[in-house]
């Protein structure tokens, strides 16, 4: 078998995209619906290659995912980086799982990222989204599936290990 | 690294550093956006040189941009009028202030749904700085919260970190207009259950504060809420602007210096 280099950068491709999608217009008051491809994108590669993807990614994430939506700095990181703690801890039951279960628990995972990410608003006075935000967190459980076919299509056609 | 998040969140979210990155951010964000919405604007393009009269659509664009201008200007002449018949002895010593505008294009929407954030496609290169309000077509939309070198970001009035100071165009009474979180509407809250105020009246720059220059139309009240009992009377008013609406702003040019000048 022929030996191939690390495609790490695929990695960090796929979580560029993430991104971008954050930017993808929407009518002001559909946003709250657009999935959070971000956090599902860096779950996967969490899930996936553990001794790559981490805390220091996430911190990574969730800084240029405030650069993006001009909040102040550092507001998303946090929560991002407890779910992936709690993801790293756990990694190894989660990946068990099919795919219904594994939706529920990222759900559970936004739910606690999101959630700690209001609390960091509310403690500095800035507005947090109403109840129907939620709508948001189920949308991004709906794209579990896909997001997690997708990456795992890329991971597999370029060898990342 | 929770603890450089934290520091950064409680004690450097001012910093000028920190700040300075953002800005640098904003140009970046809204070229990426650009690219990302670059296939939408080639095909519109495409249309139009279909129709292979540019030279008139120039034409009409450079018309249309000067009657938004006019249209701006020509704002504040209600409220002045009614200002004129109530202290016309006064007048003589209220300094006219000839606000210069900018035309300028919202490029997109804040991706955060629980503020009212856009951008603007003109920046610190073109003149617009912090604090500088902006106008829609029918009244105030918002103020420049930080700009980059070619784009800034505007936050809405009905964002609801955001509150004006507001008067009552017809009594004159003064009150602060919040941002209710939803697009349609601002709150007043805490005025006296007795107030003079009604449904249909218009609410007008108040100019105190020094950030928003007096007289431009806010938003008309649609709503006064007095519970039986109550010491003070919850007040609703929707924007005059359609925020939501139209891609075409006007930033006006309220530089320190005439705010030392305001009233």
């Amino acid at each position: 078998m022929i030996e191939r280099t690390q495609a790490l950068w695929v990695i960090y491709v796929s979580l560029g995209v993430a991104l971008v999608t954050m930017l993808l217009p929407l009518p002001l008051e559909w946003r709250m619906l657009r999935p959070d491809f971000v956090a599902l994108a860096l779950f996967y590669w969490v899930l996936a290659l553990p001794h790559h993807v981490g805390v220091t990614t996430a911190f990574g994430l969730g800084l240029a995912q405030d650069l993006i939506e001009g909040a102040p700095l550092g507001i998303s990181c946090f929560g991002l980086m407890v779910a992936t703690l709690v993801l790293l801890f756990s990694y190894q039951r989660i990946r068990q799982f099919d795919g219904l279960q594994q939706s529920l628990v990222m759900l559970a995972l936004m739910g606690l990222s999101s959630g700690i990410e209001g609390w960091l608003r509310t403690s500095i006075d800035l507005p947090t989204l109403p109840l129907t935000g939620l709508l948001g967190l189920a949308m991004s459980m709906l794209c579990w599936i896909p997001t997690r076919h997708v990456c795992r299509q890329l991971r597999r056609h370029y060898g990342v290990v | 690294m929770s603890t450089v998040c934290f520091l950064l969140l409680f004690f450097f979210r001012d910093d000028p550093r920190v700040s300075a990155v953002q800005r640098g951010a904003i140009d970046g964000v809204a070229l990426a956006a650009s690219l990302v919405l670059a296939p939408v604007d080639a095909w519109d393009r495409l249309g139009s040189v279909f129709e292979s009269r540019s030279s008139l659509q120039e034409e009409v664009l450079r018309l249309q941009q000067e009657n938004r201008v006019l249209k701006g200007q020509s704002q504040r002449l209600g409220s002045l009028l009614a200002e004129n018949a109530r202290y016309k002895a006064l007048l003589n010593s209220a300094r006219d202030i000839g606000d210069d505008l900018i035309a300028a294009q919202i490029t997109s929407l804040s991706p955060d749904p629980a503020r009212h954030i856009v951008m603007l496609d003109k920046g610190v290169n073109d003149g617009v700085a912090d604090g500088q309000p902006v106008l829609g077509a029918e009244g105030l939309i918002g103020q420049v919260t930080s700009s980059g070198n070619r784009n800034s970001r505007v936050v809405l009035i009905t964002d609801s970190a955001h509150a004006l100071p507001v008067q009552v165009n017809r009594s004159g009474l003064r009150a602060i207009a919040e941002g209710s979180g939803s697009i349609d509407r601002l709150i007043i809250r805490h005025l006296p259950a007795t107030t003079d105020i009604r449904v249909g009246d218009l609410l007008v720059t108040s100019g105190l504060g020094g950030r928003f220059p007096h007289g431009y139309p806010v938003a008309r009240i649609t709503e006064v809420l007095i519970l039986e009992g109550d010491a003070f009377a919850t007040v609703f008013a929707e924007p005059s602007s359609l925020l939501d609406r139209g891609r075409y702003v006007l930033v006006v040019m309220w530089g320190d210096r005439q705010r030392e000048g305001a009233p």
